[in-house]
């Protein structure tokens, strides 16, 4: 313990227990890898998966799984869950300005959406028009693109 | 898994100072004039570095609204003295048009960014800070003069796109694309727009080196006694301004980065269906939003009014109570006000697009959110006009400008309750109303709180004072001036006069309005003289002004008046001081104030307020 | 390992750490916060525009290929890739927690297989873009069709190659973290300083870089 004296803003230390330790990383990595299997397998099924609602449970399960992937990882490999409570808080509460931030933005995403497809028709026509697949499909905008260098009206 | 409590004796508690800063316990370290005054480790000094940069910045961001004012205030005129010093931009004493819109942008950009973020919580952040907590400096000396390099480069990179050849950005301050995203759109479009960008990433990890800062030496490094329920209201403020900065800046740096890409990559985050009138040409680019960046920029735009205003508020909570000579009324209230404002930045941010093509429903939940913003805000108020009443008031220059500070935040924030409901903003959107509001309430009254803490603390931060009847001028005419300018803007927004247009002779409606925008205009003029005022009583004092021979000259209870007059780098000589009571204790068992320091005595009124 | 702190203790009051954490770590972990919000706002803009398009193109049809096996293998490749960075980040938990026990061999030994990790993570996607190059993606020009057979917008690419572009970039500058570190650990820095704080905070640099990744892979690779 005393190696640790160095650094004085630690007040107390952790009696640090490397077999413990070594444990619980093997623990964790353990479920990391099931939870990113499971991932996978949804992932697969999710391919020939056909129906709306299943599609979007299978993709909300999988938001489940990710999230509780960073919880593994946040708690653990970077000993967030070992470290005083209120250092917790601090780096948790912010984190919750994440739920306004994405549905505020991804329903006004959604909302862009609906409004370019009641008052713009001509928009809506064109996104339904089916190509023909083939191999390598031609570069949509990439033609156009150099065209438009070309003509050096890209800065 | 045994837990064995290593705890080390209270004796044996080493604080953080001691530690970090040995080396500059005592000041006989040799300093040359380089370390010393140019890649200063000090965070008084660096507080100096952003001070005068500020200021300068000022007077730049000023000046521009100086030059399109003469064009708002006398459209038919011509002033040959423009064309002298400005050259091919105000061609035959006329202002160009593609100008004024690079005036009003750089106006804009200079006073937020470069005067009224860095300068402000730069300054105050930096000298505070360590203080009024009790440290011998910031947690990282290093980083934080590399926070103020950072700055300096983004100010000589946005200063350089002043002079090229196509002129400096033009698009507004809030860059919005497409104009900001091609090239092709405007003059102020093109390598003005890219410096602009540029200096602007500069400018957010100067944000950011410096927040990260502020926060761990809050946190970290107070002193013995010194619990957050002790810290001055100062410490607070700037903490939630560091946090603010800290969750909001990358927002914005990711909103560049993208619009960056769309500049030169060929990418279309922002662009869709556009057909270009000065190529006339069909851009190729399809599926963007140009309503997503309006998103990402304001996620960051709106707290950085907060990041504006807070640090102001807790000036001007310390300057009036220590003159008023009573404690603050209700701090913990003034601690929660400023959290549920920390808070509610981030919740509110579309209340800045609600004609811009939001989806209305969603609109609604901003309006909710943002009128909320008047409780706490009103809090604040009250807190304020009850710290004032029946005090022993001393009217110095700091606690005058505190004053005015709370008369502008009210007159700003009341019509704030008009703008945030999404019905009247279809009226009242981008006309000369909305320019009234924040320049009142963020701008003017972001200025007299800063004004507040400069005149409060230049005889701390240099050992003089400044020159008291110069600061008598200079408040009594700037906010008079202030109102005169901005009051009449909320009559022309009411009657519909659209902001960023270069001239209104073209509509009959808007004639009755030349009078007044000529009055507007000289008064405009006026108030930036008398800031030069300031301006020359800020630099004549620092080398000339009355010397201060006592170490606490307005009486105050804050740590930083227990320190040497002129403090060298460690601001202790010695031991750094313990804390006992909190900093509000003024005219308390018939003393007039007490000292933090000062242990409370056994037969003391016991301390009621935390 | 729970917290070896008595609870009545005066955090607060001053004159300690009121997080018992010295000040390099905790400017660390809001600085991580920090780019976390960058990241968010990267991923959120992916989802803004993904959510203002009718159709948005199969990534199981996009990301298909696996080098020496051809296509038509969809997520094997970025499983591996995904594998690669957990396995990273464990060495790197390793190497702190050998630096908390001073084993200075340990700490080198967990340090190189996480550089080791992290050049193969970076040669992966290194491929991977190559690949998609070749098959004519890039910034501003999409080959790929909407999942439903509609033409799509370039935004596909150019979101992909933004996104993993900057997060390549993280993981780059944290091998740079990490040589440095097992350079200094090698000079016997640490050692002397008798702690090996250092690595705690370039680990945790890297598990927030493989945090993103998790973010990255469900939101480009599977859903």
């Amino acid at each position: 313990m005393d190696n640790h004296s160095n650094s004085s803003e630690i007040t107390f230390h952790h009696e640090f227990d490397r077999e413990a330790g070594r444990k619980e990383v093997v623990k964790v990595t353990v479920i990391l890898s099931v939870i990113t299997l499971i991932e996978l397998a949804l992932g697969f099924w999710l391919i020939s998966l056909e129906g709306d609602f299943f599609r979007l449970l299978v993709k909300g399960v999988i938001c489940v799984l990710m999230l509780a992937k960073a919880f593994y990882i946040v708690a653990y490999f970077m000993h967030l869950k070992h470290e005083i409570r209120a250092m917790i808080m601090t780096i948790v509460v912010p984190l919750l300005l994440f739920i306004w931030f994405i549905v505020a933005f991804l329903y006004d995403g959604n909302s862009y959406k609906n409004l370019k497809n009641t008052y713009d028709p001509y928009h809506y026509e064109q996104s339904q028009i089916k190509v023909e697949k083939t191999e390598h499909a031609p570069a949509h905008g990439a033609e156009e693109h150099k065209d438009a260098k070309k003509e050096g009206t890209m800065e | 898994m045994s837990h064995e409590v290593n705890m080390h004796g209270q004796s044996e508690v080493i604080t953080t100072h001691e530690v970090h800063h040995d080396e500059h316990h005592g000041h006989h370290h040799k300093e040359t004039f380089i370390t010393k005054y140019i890649f200063s480790q000090d965070h008084k000094m660096i507080a100096k570095q952003f001070l005068v940069t500020g200021i300068i910045w000022a007077i730049i961001g000023g000046l521009f609204s100086v030059l399109f004012r003469l064009q708002l205030g006398f459209p038919n005129e011509t002033f040959p003295f423009l064309e002298t010093i400005l050259g091919k931009w105000a061609e035959g004493g006329k202002l160009n048009p593609e100008f004024y819109y690079a005036l009003t942008t750089m106006h804009g950009t200079v006073l937020v960014f470069f005067v009224l973020t860095a300068g402000l919580s730069g300054t105050f952040s930096n000298f505070l800070i360590p203080l009024q907590v009790g440290a011998r400096d910031m947690a990282s000396p290093f980083m934080n003069m590399l926070s103020f390099w950072f700055f300096f480069a983004a100010s000589i990179i946005m200063i350089a796109s002043l002079f090229v050849q196509t002129g400096p950005a033009s698009g507004g301050w809030t860059s919005y694309p497409p104009l900001s995203a091609l090239g092709d759109a405007s003059e102020g479009s093109k390598i003005g727009m890219d410096l602009w960008l540029i200096a602007m990433a500069l400018f957010v990890v100067n944000s950011l080196l410096g927040s990260l800062n502020y926060i761990s030496t809050i946190l970290n490094m107070r002193t013995k006694g010194m619990s957050m329920t002790r810290v001055p209201l100062t410490i607070w403020a700037l903490l939630f301004t560091a946090v603010l900065g800290v969750l909001s800046f990358p927002v914005l740096l990711s909103g560049f980065i993208l619009l960056l890409f769309d500049r030169h990559a060929g990418t279309s985050f922002y662009l869709s269906d556009i057909f270009l009138a000065s190529t006339q040409k069909a851009l190729p680019n399809e599926g963007g939003s140009a309503i997503l960046y309006q998103h990402l920029f304001w996620f960051l735009g709106h707290p950085e009014v907060y990041i504006i205003i807070l640090p102001t508020m807790g000036l001007v909570s310390d300057v009036m109570s220590a003159n008023a000579r009573k404690p603050i009324f209700g701090y913990m209230a003034m601690v929660g006000s400023m959290f549920a404002i920390a808070v509610l930045a981030f919740l509110v941010w579309a209340h800045h697009m609600f004609v811009t093509g939001l989806n209305p429903f969603l609109g609604a939940f901003f309006v909710l959110l943002t009128l909320l913003i008047a409780v706490p805000s009103a809090i604040k108020v009250f807190n304020w006009l009850t710290t004032l009443w029946k005090g022993n008031l001393r009217f110095t220059p700091g606690m005058l400008f505190s004053i005015g500070f709370v008369s502008l935040f009210i007159s700003g924030g009341l019509t704030g309750i008009f703008l945030g409901n999404s019905t009247l903003d279809i009226h009242l959107h981008d006309t000369y109303f909305v320019i009234a509001h924040f320049h009142i309430v963020m701008g003017v009254s972001a200025f007299f709180g800063m004004f507040a803490g400069l005149y409060h603390w230049f005889p701390k931060m240099f050992g003089r004072f400044m020159n008291n009847t110069l600061a008598y001028i200079h408040f009594w005419i700037t906010l008079v001036g202030a109102y005169l300018i901005f009051w009449p803007m909320h009559y022309q927004g009411l009657a519909g006069v659209p902001r960023r247009y270069l001239d209104f002779s073209g509509w009959a409606s808007f004639n009755q309005f030349d009078g007044l925008n000529r009055f507007i205009s000289i008064v405009t003029i006026i108030v930036f003289a008398v800031q030069l005022l300031f301006v020359f009583n800020f630099f004549y004092s620092m080398f000339k002004g009355r010397r201060v021979r006592t170490q606490n000259p307005w009486g105050a209870t804050s740590l930083e008046w227990t320190t040497p007059i002129n403090p060298g780098h460690g601001n202790w000589e010695g031991e750094i001081p313990e804390v006992h009571r909190w900093a509000y204790d003024y005219g308390k068992d018939g003393r007039e104030f007490i000292p933090q320091t000062e242990p409370v005595g056994a037969n003391e009124t016991p301390e009621g307020k935390h | 390992m729970a917290q070896a702190v008595p609870a009545e203790q005066k955090w607060w009051s001053g004159g300690k750490s009121p997080f018992n954490v010295e000040y390099g770590k905790l400017m660390m972990w809001y600085f991580l916060m920090s780019d976390a919000f960058t990241f968010g706002a990267f991923l959120i803009s992916y989802g803004t525009i993904r959510f203002s398009s009718n159709s948005w193109p199969d990534p199981n049809e996009v990301f298909q290929s696996f080098p020496g096996l051809g296509s038509g293998l969809p997520l094997m490749f970025v499983s591996l890739m995904t594998f690669i960075l957990i396995i990273s980040s464990v060495t790197m938990v390793l190497a702190v927690q050998a630096g908390h026990a001073m084993d200075k061999k340990g700490v080198v030994r967990n340090l190189v297989l996480t550089i080791i990790g992290g050049i193969a993570f970076l040669s992966c996607q290194a491929w991977e873009w190559t690949h998609m190059f070749h098959e004519g993606a890039w910034w501003g020009s999409n080959p790929f069709l909407n999942i439903d057979g509609t033409k799509a917008s370039t935004n596909f690419t150019n979101f992909f190659f933004t996104i993993t572009g900057f997060h390549g970039f993280h993981v780059f500058s944290g091998v740079i973290i990490n040589i440095i570190m097992l350079i200094m650990t090698l000079n016997n820095v640490f050692e002397q300083r008798g702690h090996y704080l250092m690595i705690e905070k370039a680990g945790l640099y890297w598990h927030f870089v493989d945090l993103v990744w998790v973010f990255v892979f469900t939101v480009f690779y599977l859903v």
